[in-house]
């Protein structure tokens, strides 16, 4: 009896395998996104959980330690036994039963003072309202008389209450006085137990913060994100302001905290974390860690991502050496980074090599061209030489700075021809005005030697290199800013070194070469010398001819287009020209996209590969369609690494100024000092920022040799170093070694004092001495201090005129020129002791251990009298700036 | 927690100065044997040379000078410092109080040798200014100056070195400070010849330091109670 619609079979199946089967896939999927959300997509839960387990293992094996030692500390344990029996006689015997009453009655005491309080607040209300009513019937001009009796009466009744609950205060204070007092003991103990405990017990707060306590149960703590939002730093592409998210330290969680130095990453401490994560830093708490270390800040999903290693993404993780190239952005004076050396050492090499030439750079377009004027080549350099040395200048100087352009022959003579043609009219014009030196004789061995002792003595040596392997300042690990002139005959003849190191402006008055001031002799006998340096050129053939040909020179016009010559040497037609070489303002950020590795499939595609090799071989992404005209510098590994660094800082950012470091007048004043500083080698002769002093090797003796610098802004007076950067004059006369004229102008002086005070933190550059005010006992007492029976001064300082005995070498400065040239502040400083602040100085110190009977035997005293007669001394000295001066 | 003893005890090891592991050990010695010997200086000696006084004559010119940086007497070396560089343990070491005299524009010693951790007490006689200039790397450097009334300046050398003394008033005097390791260090006198007394049984290492020629060593076995010869020569490099 079939029902319709009905089917037995049907209603007898079993669906519950399908029910089976559909549960259990849900409860497998739901368990899986569990897992996938808890789990997989949070990696960094797993290496927290881990932190905290291992900062709590540290935490607990330091507080064993600590433990342990208090332990065996029978001091610790006295005071233990102490405490113990003091707490145990405050709840038995006599004090236990004085101290239940003491507290029985201060609760009694507080019921009563509360009963009071209590009334007095409300007679006080009462009074409130007594008033308001007063008032109001003033104002309504109606009776107030019963009003005033309420008020009275009330003011009555206040009266004879508050006396009551000051003693009930009293009373109160009293007994709570008794108890502290009954407890005092205990308290001591406390407090000097857990004095000797601080060691041990600061790790238990440290077990404490990486666990909670769920009841009896400690588990580690939970983890979670831990972020920093960094607001503003950013710029999206239509250059508004964006916040950056930096979750870095959920994983790399201790990196602000000492004692993780030598766990695995992401456990370990930053390195010289004290200096560079300090608050005056880069508090990562501000900074966070992307700042400096790039990656992809916002994303925990997996380390790769985290680290920004992924396609597409632009800011990859820069590792080691690499994290440097973030100084600049928001470092102007990245010279002065003791951590960012090859940043540095990048940036040296980019000022001085010449790269500017070719490439503008934001914040690097006023560097003067690095090479000679070649205005009048043809009178200064040998033909066939020229056309080599434009051909490989490498082969005639293999650390020049003037890099390879494979030329071939041909092209090399054509360039030649265009340049000879080019500076005809004006050095004929100088070969006119200036004949061959009279008396020179090639090869006078007598004047040769002079020469030499000579070109030693006044210091060439700061500068140039005199035979193979001699160096001053050396650019990168090996190039030479200035040329080694071991085989200078080849280059040059007698002719032109003669005039030429009498006074290198005369022919050429942009040169960065310095007069020494040589008279005509000594020029003679040091051009002699240099002429035995080398032999000369072998003449090429018919090499007159070709230089003379009309066809070569515009043929050579042409090259010395294509590959830019005027970047670096100043070229006579060609003073309007621009830069050759691409813009490298924001070559850091250049995506792979922008970079043309031409047909090179062995090359990596990274920034890093494709800038290594272009440094390396720069014409390497050529091909058969493509030149590519940038020479070959012939760079070590190390310049290549630092120069990279460098080039990467040069990024397309704005950082804003509340994440920056000092970006002030000052700062500008020293880069840029510190530029032209380089350009002219002043550190070839003077350590500076203790660097450089190159030619001090030379010397023995090195009271002979120039002085170092360092700390010169707070030295010296800033307008009497302005005189003398532009007039040197012999401040040290037993010196050989001279300090050139350089001709500085105005504005480079300038910018050489402010770079000396910037150094230095000078504030305010001019100050005033008041000569008015130097007490006459001070000049007095100094008097006597200066004299052979005491500090005796003058045995080595000279005086005006009078000169110390003994042998010039054992002098010291003429004290008459203190007055104009020394800082009065410096001056003390430097008597407190001269070792601090040139270490190694032949002053010895004098002080502490000035003598007893003068001043009252203060030393401070003394020095002030010593500076003020010091600075007094030169009143009367010619030359003084008359009057008294301004000074710091 | 061993294993946290364990790397505790590596790291206090480890940064424990190599000094202190190395440190000598004094008591009393019964059976010390002695080294004694010649510094011999090979080649022709040289002739004094006499040092000319260009500064405070009436003081410093009383008495003639001769260039103290190389004294060959007989053929032999005067002001070599002979010491021994390796050993441990041996007689009692105590810190001294040392003298050196500035008198007549000349330090005397020339070579003051003595044992680490003594105070040397620079003296000025010559009613002029002096100053003590030293050129040490151990220890930090001094440069203090002696003013007529300052008739004694006294410094503490806290680390074994050789330390160049120099006055930069009077450029010709120069001396050294031998701050020695251990109490066996013997300067060779007029003869050239040395001793070190006490010295318990065993073979060191024996080090002639001289400020012109170097160093030279070589090895020497003690017996109980017995004196040991050794000649060293050194010369020009």
């Amino acid at each position: 009896m079939a029902v319709r619609g009905y089917d037995e079979n049907e209603e007898k199946k079993s669906y519950g395998s399908v029910f089976l089967l559909g549960t259990s896939l849900l409860v497998a999927v739901s368990l899986w996104s569990l897992w996938d959300d808890n789990i997989t997509r949070r990696p960094w839960k797993k290496f927290q959980t881990e932190f905290y387990r291992l900062d709590y293992r540290k935490a607990k094996a330091a507080y064993d330690e600590e433990d342990k030692k208090l332990k065996a500390d029978p001091g610790y344990q006295d005071l233990v036994k102490k405490l113990a029996a003091a707490e145990d006689s405050l709840t038995r015997g006599e004090l236990a039963k004085k101290l239940k009453s003491l507290r029985a009655e201060e609760a009694r005491a507080t019921v009563r003072f509360g009963d009071l309080d209590q009334e007095v607040k409300f007679i006080k209300s009462e009074l409130e309202e007594a008033w308001y009513e007063y008032d109001h019937a003033v104002q309504q001009g109606r009776n107030t008389k019963r009003y005033q009796e309420t008020i009275q009466e009330l003011e009555k009744e206040k009266a004879k209450v508050d006396p009551q609950l000051e003693a009930a205060r009293q009373k109160r204070e009293q007994l709570k006085e008794e108890i502290k007092n009954l407890d005092a003991g205990i308290k001591e103990l406390e407090n000097q137990l857990s004095k000797m405990a601080a060691e041990r017990d600061k790790w238990i707060r440290v077990m404490e913060n990486a666990t909670v306590n769920l009841g009896l149960l400690s588990i580690y703590k939970i983890p979670k994100i831990r972020q920093i939002v960094l607001d503003e730093f950013d710029r999206n592409n239509f250059d508004e302001p964006t916040g950056r998210v930096d979750r870095c330290q959920t994983c790399h969680i201790a990196a602000n905290r000492p004692g993780f130095e030598n766990e695995p990453q992401p456990f370990r401490t930053h390195s010289r974390r004290e200096v560079l994560l300090a608050d005056s830093a880069h508090s990562p708490d501000k900074f966070g860690c992307t700042v400096c270390h790039e990656g992809q800040g916002a994303a925990v999903n997996s380390v790769r991502q985290a680290h920004g290693e992924v396609s597409y993404w632009e800011f990859p993780l820069l590792r080691g050496a690499k994290a440097q190239s973030s100084c600049a952005s928001c470092h102007l004076d990245v010279q002065k980074l003791q951590d960012a050396p090859l940043l540095a050492q990048g940036q040296r090499i980019f000022e001085q090599i010449g790269c500017t030439g070719c490439h503008l750079v934001q914040g690097y377009e006023n560097i003067p061209k690095i090479g000679p004027s070649l205005r009048r080549i043809n009178a200064k350099a040998d033909a066939s030489w020229m056309v080599r040395w434009i051909a490989n200048s490498h082969n005639y100087r293999p650390q020049t700075r003037m890099p390879n352009f494979s030329f071939k022959e041909d092209e090399a003579t054509a360039i030649a021809a265009y340049l000879w043609s080019a500076s005809k009219e004006e050095g004929d014009k100088w070969l006119e005005g200036h004949p061959a030196p009279a008396g020179f004789r090639e090869g006078d061995k007598e004047m040769a030697a002079k020469g030499k002792n000579l070109a030693e003595a006044v210091g060439c040596k700061g500068c140039h290199g005199l035979a193979e392997g001699e160096a001053s300042t050396v650019l990168g690990k090996e190039k030479e800013i200035i040329p080694n002139l071991k085989n200078i005959a080849a280059k040059v003849g007698p002719r032109w070194i003669y005039y030429w190191v009498k006074n290198p402006r005369d022919f050429s008055p942009d040169t960065r070469m310095p007069s020494l001031r040589l008279s005509d002799q000594e020029a003679l006998a040091i051009t002699t010398y240099l002429a035995t340096l080398g032999s000369k050129s072998e003449a090429i053939a018919g090499i007159e001819e070709k230089l003379g040909d009309a066809k070569n020179a515009k043929r050579g016009e042409a090259l010395v287009r294509k590959y830019g010559c005027f970047g670096c040497h100043d070229i006579p037609g060609m003073e309007k020209e621009s830069r050759i070489g691409v813009e490298l303002s924001t070559f850091g950020s250049k995506t792979l996209e922008e970079l043309f590795f031409g047909n090179r499939a062995d090359i990596r595609h990274t920034w890093d590969d494709w800038t290594y090799n272009k440094l390396k071989t720069p014409r390497i992404y050529a091909t058969e369609r493509i030149e590519q005209v940038m020479p070959q510098f012939n760079l070590a590994e190390e310049d290549i690494k630092a120069l990279r660094i460098l080039l990467a800082s040069f990024r397309d950012k704005k950082v804003p100024s509340r994440y920056t470091a000092d970006r002030s007048q000052r700062a500008v004043q020293v880069v840029e000092g510190r530029r032209l500083m380089h350009q002219y080698n002043c550190i070839g002769c003077h350590e500076i920022e203790n660097r450089g002093g190159f030619i001090r090797k030379y010397y023995e003796n090195p009271a002979l040799a120039p002085p170092p610098l360092n700390g010169e802004g707070e030295k010296v007076q800033s307008h009497w170093l302005f005189g003398f950067l532009k007039e040197p004059i012999p401040l040290r006369p037993w010196l050989n070694v001279r300090m050139p004229t350089f001709n500085f102008s105005d504005q480079e002086a300038n910018l050489l004092i402010g770079f000396f005070n910037g150094l230095s933190r000078v504030e305010i550059p001019y100050a005033y001495f008041d000569d008015r005010k130097v007490p006459k006992e001070h000049l007095d007492a100094a008097r006597i201090l200066v004299s052979k029976e005491y500090f005796n001064c003058f045995s080595c300082h000279k005086q005006g005129d009078k000169n110390p005995e003994g042998p010039q070498e054992g002098w010291a400065p003429d004290l008459n020129l203190a007055r104009s040239r020394l800082n009065p502040n410096w001056i003390i400083k430097w008597l407190q002791d001269p070792q601090k602040v040139q270490p190694g100085t032949k002053m010895p110190s004098f002080f502490p251990g000035g003598p007893d009977n003068i001043m009252g035997g203060k030393d401070e005293k003394q020095i002030e009298a010593l500076r003020d007669y010091i600075v007094m001394l030169g009143t009367k000295a010619p030359g003084a700036d008359g009057g008294r001066t301004a000074s710091r | 927690m061993k294993k946290a003893m364990l790397v505790f005890l590596v790291a206090a090891l480890v940064t424990l100065p190599l000094s202190s592991l190395l440190a000598y050990e004094g008591g009393a010695v019964s059976d010390g044997g002695t080294i004694s010997g010649v510094v011999k200086f090979k080649g022709a000696a040289p002739a004094p040379k006499k040092v000319e006084v260009t500064k405070d004559k009436e003081v410093c010119a009383k008495t003639a000078k001769n260039d103290p940086t190389l004294i060959v007497s007989g053929g032999n070396l005067v002001n070599a410092v002979v010491s021994i560089t390796d050993i441990k343990k041996g007689k009692k070491m105590a810190p001294q109080k040392v003298t050196m005299d500035q008198n007549g524009c000349e330090y005397k010693p020339h070579v003051l040798a003595f044992i680490v951790g003594s105070s040397v007490d620079i003296l000025n006689p010559d009613g002029i200014l002096h100053n003590v200039h030293s050129y040490s790397k151990a220890n930090s450097p001094f440069n203090m100056a002696q003013p007529k009334f300052k008739k004694t300046i006294t410094v503490k050398i806290d680390k074994p070195e050789a330390i160049s003394v120099k006055c930069d008033v009077h450029g010709w005097m120069s001396g050294w400070l031998f701050a020695a390791e251990n109490p066996y260090f013997s300067v060779t006198d007029n003869s050239g010849s040395f001793k070190l007394t006490d010295v318990p049984p065993g073979t060191y290492t024996l080090e002639v330091w001289h400020e012109t020629l170097g160093k030279v060593s070589q090895k020497v076995t003690v017996k109980a109670k017995q004196e040991a010869k050794v000649t060293f020569e050194m010369e020009k490099k």
